[in-house]
C-alpha cells in the first residue's frame, strides 16, 4: 500500500479495499499517458479523480473498465487481478462504466436502453428498474421516447441509469457533468450521492473539482499522468493549490 | 465577389420542374445515337409534340408543389389514396400490361384497340369501349370521384362508385368479346387488372360517400377492416380467385387446346385417369371448393379455434387433391399421346394453380381467424421485453394475412409463369433475395458495411464446383459430393473465410471496413481469373457443368434440372429455413447485441456486449448465407465464370438492402425482389439500352422521397413516428434518415 491518504478514517465505511490500483502505467504507442499511479477505492466510497485536460483521468478509468490494457502495474478488484480482462467480462464482476460523453443508444427508447443495461442478465430485474426510475423520474416521463431525442442531462441520467441496471458494485463515472447546465449538474451529483448511499462504490472522473470534491470521500489529483495530490474531499477542497488550479481562486487573497 | 444569382423561390422551382419534364421527355422514347449523330434522343424528345405533354406535367408538378398546403389538405381527405391507387392500377393495365396475347409485340391495350377498330361485326359496346369509352369513363370517374371527395357530395360518390363497377364489368365483357372475335389463345391479365382498378375506384367513391372524417386514417382504416373479422379478406380473395379458376380459367392447355374445367372434364371422362381425378374434374372440385369456402367462412365468422384449424386442414387436403389431379391428367394425356402433351406437370393451364391459390387463401384466412380467436386485446403488450414487443408488433393481422397470401402465391403462382419468368424468378430474383437477407444481417443489423459480399458467393460456387469435380483440380474420390451435400461444406468454408477476413478487419469502422471488404471481393475474383496452379480454370469458368442435385432415398428419387420450377421449390425451402432462422435471431439476445453495436459501439461495450464476437458472428452468418446462395447458383446454372462475381454485384446487393429498408428482413426481401424484378419487367417496356437508366431513376427517386426504404425496420420507423402510436400529422416520408447513418 503505497499511499495512505485519508479514506479509512471516513466513518461508516467498512474499510475493505474494493479496487486497488498499483503502479499503473498505460501507453498509447510510444506516449506514456499514465506513468505509474497507485490508488484505491474502498467499499462504499466515492473517490474522485481530478485533473486538467490530458492529465490521464479518462485513460485511468478506461483501463480500470478494461477498455485499455495497462503496460505495467496491476489492478485488483475484490481480491482478483482484473487488468487485461475485456469489459464484457468485467461487467459480470460488477464493474459498470458510464463512458464519457453520454453514450446512449440513440435509436432505442429509454426503456430499451435500460434493458440493454441489464444485458448480462437473462432479463432485466424489475426491482432494479423500478429503483432506477425512482432515482430518475425524468426517465419515467420519457420512458417510450427515442433516447436520441432526449436532452443532454436526460441522456446523462439515462447513461447512469443504464449502468445501474447492471447491478454494479463499482460504478465508474466519467465526467457526468460535462456540458450540462449547473442546475442539472447539481441534480446529477445529488443522484450520484444517493446511488452511493445504496452501497455502490463510485470512481468519479471530473473536471468540476468543487462539486466533485464536496461529494467525494477522497480525491486524487492527476497531472500529466502522475498523481500529485491525494486526500479526503474536504482536505483537497481546502488545499491552496487546488483552489488555485481548479477553482479559479486567487492565492492568498 | 459573392454575387450569387438570387432567383425568387418560385422561379427556381419552375425551372427545376420544367427541366425535370424535359429530362423525363428524353428518358421516354428512343435515345440511341451514333458516332456522327449524338442528338437523336434530344431531337426525338424536343421536336415531337409530346414535349408539350411533358411540359404540362412539369407545370402541374410546379403548381402541386407551390400550392402544396392546399393540395395536402385535399390529399389527406378520405378516399384520395384509393383514388390514386386505382388510377395507377388502371394506367398500368392500359399502358403496361398485355390485353391479348396473340398480337405478340402489339399485345397491349393500344394494339388490341387498333385491331378492334379494324374488325367488323363486333358488339357496339366493345367497339365503343375500345374506341373512346375507356378514356372518357376514366376521366369522368377520376374527376367525379375527386369532386365528390373535395366537395363532399355523397350522392356523387355513390353514383361514381356504381359507374366504376359498371365500367369495370364493361371492360371485362368488351375484352371477352374482342378475344372471342380474335379466336386466339389468350392468357393476358390486362382486363382483369382493369376490373381490379375500377373496383378500387369504386371503393374510393364509396369512401367519399360514407366517410365523415376530415382526414384519412388509412392505417387505422385498414386495421379496423382487418380486425372486423380477421381472415375475412383472405377468404373473400379466395372466393374471387376460386370462382375464376372454376369457371373461366384454363385447366389443360397443350398446343391449341384451351380447356376450362368443364371441357377438361369431358376430355378426360372415360380415359385412363384415376377415378379420383375424374370425380374431381366432374363434381368433386366444385363440392370441395364450396365445402372449404363454407368452413372458412364459418371459421372467420364464429372465430372458433377448432373450426378454424379444421377449415385449414380441409384446405390442405383439397390442395393435395388438386395437385394429384393435375399430375394425373397431364401424365394420362402424355401416355395417351394427346397432341402436344409432353410429360407430367406440363401443359397445364392456370386453372389448377389458381384454384390452389384460392383454397390456400381460404385456408390461410381460417388459420388467421383461429390464431386471433378470442385473444384479449393487448395481450401482446403485456408480456416480454420491449425489444420482443417491437419484434412482435409486426405480427399484426394485416401483416400475417399478407405474408400468408404471399406464401400462397410463391407456392402456386410460378407454375403458371412463362419459362422466361421462371428462369428470372430463380436465377435473378430468388438468388438475390437469398443474398440480400444475408447481407441484411451484416449491414442492417450489425451496421458493418461489407462491399465484398459477392466474394463469399464466389467461394460457395467454386467450393461446389470443386466438390462435384467440375474444376481442373479433382477432389479425392471420397470427397466427391452431390451439390446438396456441398451445402454444409460451402457454408463451413464461407464461415471460416468470413472469420478469417473479419477477425483482423472488424476493428475498422465504416468506410475503412468497406474498403477492406471491397478489396477482398476483388482479390477473390482476380484469383479466380488468374487461375493459380490451374485450380479455377481462369476466366473461362468451370471446366464441366456442375451437376444438378439428386435426392435418392430408394423409394423416392428427386432429380433436379428438368426445369427451373424444381429449383424454385428448393429455393423456397432454403428461404423458409433462413427467414425463420433470421427472424428468430433478430429478436434474440444476439439481435439485441447487434442493435447495440450498430447504435453505439462504446456504449455496447460498456453494457457488457462482447463487440468483437458479435460483429464477427454477423460477418460469418452473412458470409455463410452468401455461400449457400453460391451453392444454389452453381448447381442451378451449371457453368459459371468469374464474371458472375464482379464488384458491381456486391454493390447491387447493398442497393437492394438499402432500397428495401436497412435492418428489415421483409424489407431486404422486398427490395431484392423488386429491384431484380424491375430489369426483367422493363425488358418488354423500354429499349434495352435504357433499362439501367430507368432503374437508376427509381433508385434516386426512392432515396429522395423514401430514404428509409420500402419496408423500413420497425426501429427506424419508430424513430420517425413514435412507438406508442401513429400521429397522422407526422409525415415520416419527409424526414430523412439522420446524417450519421453509417452507410
Amino acid at each position: 500500500m503505497s499511499e495512505q491518504a485519508g479514506g479509512s478514517s471516513v466513518p461508516g465505511r467498512t474499510g475493505s479495499v474494493l479496487l486497488d490500483v498499483q503502479d499503473l502505467e498505460v501507453r498509447y504507442g510510444a506516449i506514456a499517458a499514465i506513468k505509474g499511479i497507485s490508488f484505491h477505492v474502498e467499499q462504499g466510497e466515492i473517490v474522485a479523480l481530478l485533473g486538467a485536460n490530458g492529465a490521464g483521468k479518462t485513460t485511468t478509468q478506461k483501463t480500470v473498465s478494461g477498455m485499455l490494457r495497462p503496460a505495467a502495474g496491476s489492478i485488483t478488484f475484490d481480491g482478483q487481478r482484473i487488468d487485461g480482462i475485456p469489459p464484457h467480462k468485467l461487467i459480470d464482476l460488477g464493474i459498470c462504466h458510464v463512458p464519457e460523453g453520454r453514450h446512449v443508444f440513440p435509436r432505442m427508447t429509454v426503456e430499451e436502453n435500460l434493458a440493454m443495461g441489464a444485458f448480462r442478465f437473462r432479463s432485466p430485474d424489475q426491482d432494479v428498474l423500478a429503483h432506477v426510475l425512482d432515482l430518475f423520474p425524468r426517465l419515467k416521463e420519457r420512458y417510450g421516447q427515442q433516447s436520441g431525442t432526449l436532452s443532454g442531462g436526460e441522456q446523462q441520467m439515462l447513461a447512469i441509469g443504464r449502468a445501474l441496471m447492471g447491478k454494479p458494485r463499482l460504478l465508474l463515472l466519467d465526467e457526468p457533468s460535462m456540458g450540462l447546465a449547473p442546475l442539472i449538474v447539481q441534480q446529477i451529483f445529488d443522484i450520484v450521492r444517493s446511488i452511493n448511499a445504496d452501497g455502490v462504490s463510485i470512481l468519479l472522473v471530473e473536471q468540476n473539482a468543487r462539486q466533485a470534491l464536496s461529494l467525494a470521500d477522497r480525491g486524487y489529483v492527476l497531472e500529466t499522468g502522475e498523481l500529485v495530490l491525494a486526500g479526503s474531499g474536504r482536505e483537497l477542497l481546502a488545499d491552496d493549490r487546488i483552489r488555485a488550479a481548479y477553482l479559479g481562486e486567487e492565492l492568498a487573497s | 465577389m459573392n454575387q450569387r444569382l438570387n432567383l425568387p423561390d418560385w422561379a427556381g422551382r419552375a425551372v427545376a420542374c420544367l427541366f425535370g419534364s424535359v429530362v423525363l421527355a428524353m428518358m421516354v422514347g428512343p435515345q440511341q445515337g451514333s458516332q456522327n449523330d449524338y442528338g437523336v434522343g434530344f431531337r426525338q424528345a424536343v421536336l415531337n409534340p409530346r414535349i408539350f405533354y411533358f411540359l404540362l406535367i412539369g407545370v402541374l408538378v410546379f403548381f402541386a408543389i407551390t400550392y402544396q398546403d392546399v393540395v395536402r389538405r385535399y390529399a389527406s381527405r378520405p378516399g384520395v389514396r384509393p383514388l390514386v391507387a386505382g388510377l395507377l392500377v388502371l394506367l398500368a393495365s392500359y399502358f403496361l400490361m398485355r390485353w391479348y396475347d396473340p398480337l405478340g409485340n402489339n399485345a397491349k391495350f393500344a394494339g388490341l384497340a387498333d385491331a378492334v377498330a379494324s374488325t367488323s361485326g363486333l358488339a357496339p359496346l366493345a367497339k365503343a369501349f375500345f374506341g373512346w369509352l375507356w378514356w372518357v369513363s376514366l376521366v369522368v370517374l377520376v374527376v367525379g370521384i375527386f369532386v365528390a371527395i373535395a366537395r363532399r357530395l355523397r350522392a356523387l360518390g355513390w353514383a361514381m362508385a356504381g359507374l366504376a363497377v359498371v365500367v369495370g364489368v364493361v371492360a371485362l365483357v368488351a375484352h371477352a368479346a374482342a378475344a372471342d372475335a380474335g379466336g386466339g389463345i389468350d392468357h393476358s391479365y390486362g382486363a382483369p387488372t382493369a376490373l381490379v382498378g375500377y373496383l378500387v375506384l369504386a371503393g374510393a367513391g364509396v369512401l367519399a360517400a360514407r366517410s365523415r372524417s376530415e382526414t384519412a386514417a388509412t392505417r387505422e382504416f385498414v386495421e379496423r377492416v382487418m380486425a372486423f373479422r380477421p381472415g375475412l379478406p383472405l377468404v373473400l380473395m379466395g372466393l374471387l380467385l376460386g370462382v375464376l379458376a372454376l369457371v373461366s380459367a384454363t385447366w389443360f392447355a397443350p398446343q391449341q387446346a384451351n380447356a376450362t374445367l368443364v371441357d377438361t372434364s369431358s376430355l378426360f371422362s372415360g380415359s385412363d385417369a384415376s377415378g379420383l381425378s375424374e370425380a374431381f374434374l366432374g363434381w368433386l372440385g366444385y363440392v370441395l371448393f364450396v365445402v372449404v369456402l363454407l368452413a372458412g367462412a364459418a371459421a372467420v365468422w364464429t372465430r372458433n379455434r377448432v373450426v378454424g384449424y379444421v377449415a385449414a386442414g380441409l384446405a390442405a387436403v383439397t390442395i393435395l387433391i388438386v395437385l394429384v389431379t393435375l399430375h394425373d391428367i397431364s401424365a394420362t394425356a402424355t401416355e395417351a399421346g394427346y397432341p402436344g402433351a409432353d410429360g407430367p406437370w406440363r401443359d397445364l393451364g392456370t386453372g389448377g394453380w389458381l384454384l390452389s391459390i384460392a383454397v390456400f387463401s381460404i385456408g390461410a384466412g381460417a388459420f388467421v381467424a383461429a390464431r386471433r380467436a378470442h385473444r384479449p386485446a393487448g395481450a401482446d403488450e403485456a408480456r416480454g421485453t420491449v425489444t420482443g414487443r417491437l419484434h412482435q408488433a409486426g405480427a399484426s393481422t394485416t401483416v400475417l394475412s399478407l405474408a400468408l397470401f404471399g406464401i400462397g402465391l410463391a407456392l402456386f403462382y410460378p407454375p403458371t409463369a412463362t419459362t422466361f419468368w421462371q428462369q428470372a424468378l430463380v436465377t435473378d430474383i430468388g438468388v438475390y433475395v437469398l443474398l440480400a437477407i444475408g447481407l441484411n444481417v451484416v449491414i442492417g443489423w450489425a451496421g458493418l458495411l461489407d462491399l465484398g459480399y459477392i466474394a463469399f458467393y464466389a467461394l460457395g460456387s467454386y467450393t461446389t464446383a470443386y466438390l462435384t469435380g467440375s474444376l481442373p483440380v479433382q477432389p479425392p474420390s471420397w470427397l466427391q459430393l452431390s451439390p446438396l451435400w456441398a451445402i454444409p461444406v460451402a457454408i463451413a468454408v464461407c464461415l471460416v473465410a468470413g472469420v478469417l477476413l473479419g477477425a483482423p478487419t472488424l476493428r475498422l469502422r465504416g468506410d475503412y471496413l468497406a474498403i477492406v471488404t471491397l478489396g477482398f471481393g476483388e482479390i477473390i475474383r482476380i484469383v479466380a481469373v488468374n487461375n493459380p496452379g490451374n485450380i479455377t480454370n481462369g476466366p473461362r469458368g468451370v471446366e464441366s457443368a456442375v451437376p444438378h442435385p439428386v435426392i435418392d432415398l430408394g423409394f423416392l428419387r428427386i432429380q433436379w434440372g428438368g426445369n427451373q420450377l424444381q429449383y424454385w421449390y428448393l429455393l423456397l425451402v432454403l428461404l423458409a429455413i433462413l427467414i425463420f432462422f433470421f427472424y428468430r435471431l433478430e429478436g434474440s439476445r444476439l439481435g439485441r447485441a447487434w442493435a447495440a453495436v450498430r447504435e453505439d459501439e462504446v456504449a455496447a461495450q460498456a453494457t457488457g456486449v462482447n463487440t468483437t464476437r458479435v460483429k464477427l458472428l454477423a460477418f460469418a452468418i452473412g458470409a455463410s448465407t452468401s455461400g449457400l446462395a453460391g451453392v444454389f447458383f452453381a448447381s442451378d446454372i451449371g457453368y459459371f465464370n468469374p464474371q458472375n462475381f464482379i464488384l458491381n454485384n456486391s454493390i447491387l446487393i447493398v442497393a437492394y438492402v438499402v432500397f428495401g429498408g436497412m435492418g428489415s428482413l421483409t424489407g431486404a426481401i422486398a427490395g431484392a425482389a423488386v429491384l431484380t424484378w424491375l430489369p426483367n419487367f422493363l425488358r418488354d417496356q423500354v429499349p434495352s439500352e435504357d433499362r439501367v437508366m430507368w432503374i437508376g431513376a427509381v433508385l434516386v427517386i426512392m432515396m429522395i422521397f423514401r430514404p428509409q426504404g420500402l419496408i423500413p425496420a420497425k426501429r427506424r420507423e419508430a424513430e420517425l413516428t413514435g412507438l406508442a402510436g401513429h400521429d397522422p400529422s407526422v409525415r415520416p416520408a419527409v424526414q430523412a434518415v439522420p446524417a450519421s447513418e453509417g452507410v
